[in-house]
């Protein structure tokens, strides 16, 4: 189970419909399975250079290699690292953990796509060096655009498995 | 030597090792003899403007590098440095 406040999941699906049809992304912080806060992050894929993209899986590649630079935000998105590093820093300051990551799926279902899943099994490859806790993924899924799901998962030896959320006041 | 962890994208020059050991009194000094046994490294790591790519953090030890003095932060035996792409993700 994970605990998040019902303003922070209103905020999650705001940033994605303010983003759309671009992908949002953004960072959420908290201590054990309860989040309490959270930080957008921009969604630089737009800007990112033909041999910048070579770090996402060959099907995603060749999917953004056909699209245009502002197409490409829409079916993928790559977090600012510095933003990213200052939202860290910001967490730690409060001593609270990196808890998790959101993103919104603009046209397709709130669960984890293979390249989130391959990304997600990269990160988890050095987390544990740096301390960061197992981190929860959040997608928002602007599928259906008047009733946006949220879901919440583990990403585990390749595998996405559903942590139910539980909304708090 | 300092140890620097290798980003999955960039194993491929690295022979598949995700870690290996450079010598090297800055970050700056690490990248350029990274780059020296493993040529291609710092062009994925650095922008044309030379600056480390948006996408991309350097931690030493914990800590970002923009957080200390960025390419000349100063590194000790035993440290170690970590190339790590911000998450990305999409549908």
């Amino acid at each position: 189970m994970l605990a998040i406040p019902s303003s922070i999941i209103r905020n999650m699906i705001a940033h994605a419909r303010e983003l759309a049809p671009h992908e949002c992304c953004g960072i959420l912080s908290g201590t054990a399975s309860a989040i309490t806060g959270y930080y957008r992050i921009t969604n630089i894929l737009a800007e990112l250079s033909e041999q910048e993209l070579s770090r996402f899986d060959g099907a995603k590649l060749s999917d953004l290699h056909r699209l245009s630079p502002e197409e490409r935000a829409d079916i993928a998105f790559q977090m600012d690292a510095r933003e990213m590093a200052m939202a860290q820093r910001d967490i730690r300051s409060k001593s609270l953990d990196l808890l998790g990551f959101y993103h919104s799926h603009t046209f397709s279902p709130a669960r984890p796509s293979q390249t989130d899943i391959t990304i997600a099994m990269e990160f988890e490859s050095y987390r544990a060096k740096l301390n960061f806790p197992e981190p929860f993924h959040l997608i928002i899924s602007l599928e259906h655009i008047e009733q946006p799901v949220v879901r919440a998962y583990r990403i585990q030896e390749s595998k996405a498995t559903e942590i139910p959320i539980q909304t708090m006041p | 030597m300092i140890k620097v962890r290798i980003p999955t994208p960039l194993r491929p020059m690295t022979g598949g090792k995700s870690e290996v050991e450079i010598a090297g009194n800055t970050v700056s000094e690490i990248i350029d003899n990274l780059n020296s046994a493993h040529p291609g490294i710092k062009e994925r790591v650095y922008d044309e403007q030379g600056e480390v790519r948006r996408f991309i953090n350097i931690y030493v030890n914990e800590e970002d590098i923009r957080f200390l003095t960025g390419k000349d932060t100063p590194l000790k035996d035993g440290d170690e440095v970590s190339i790590i792409p911000a998450i990305a993700g999409g549908a």
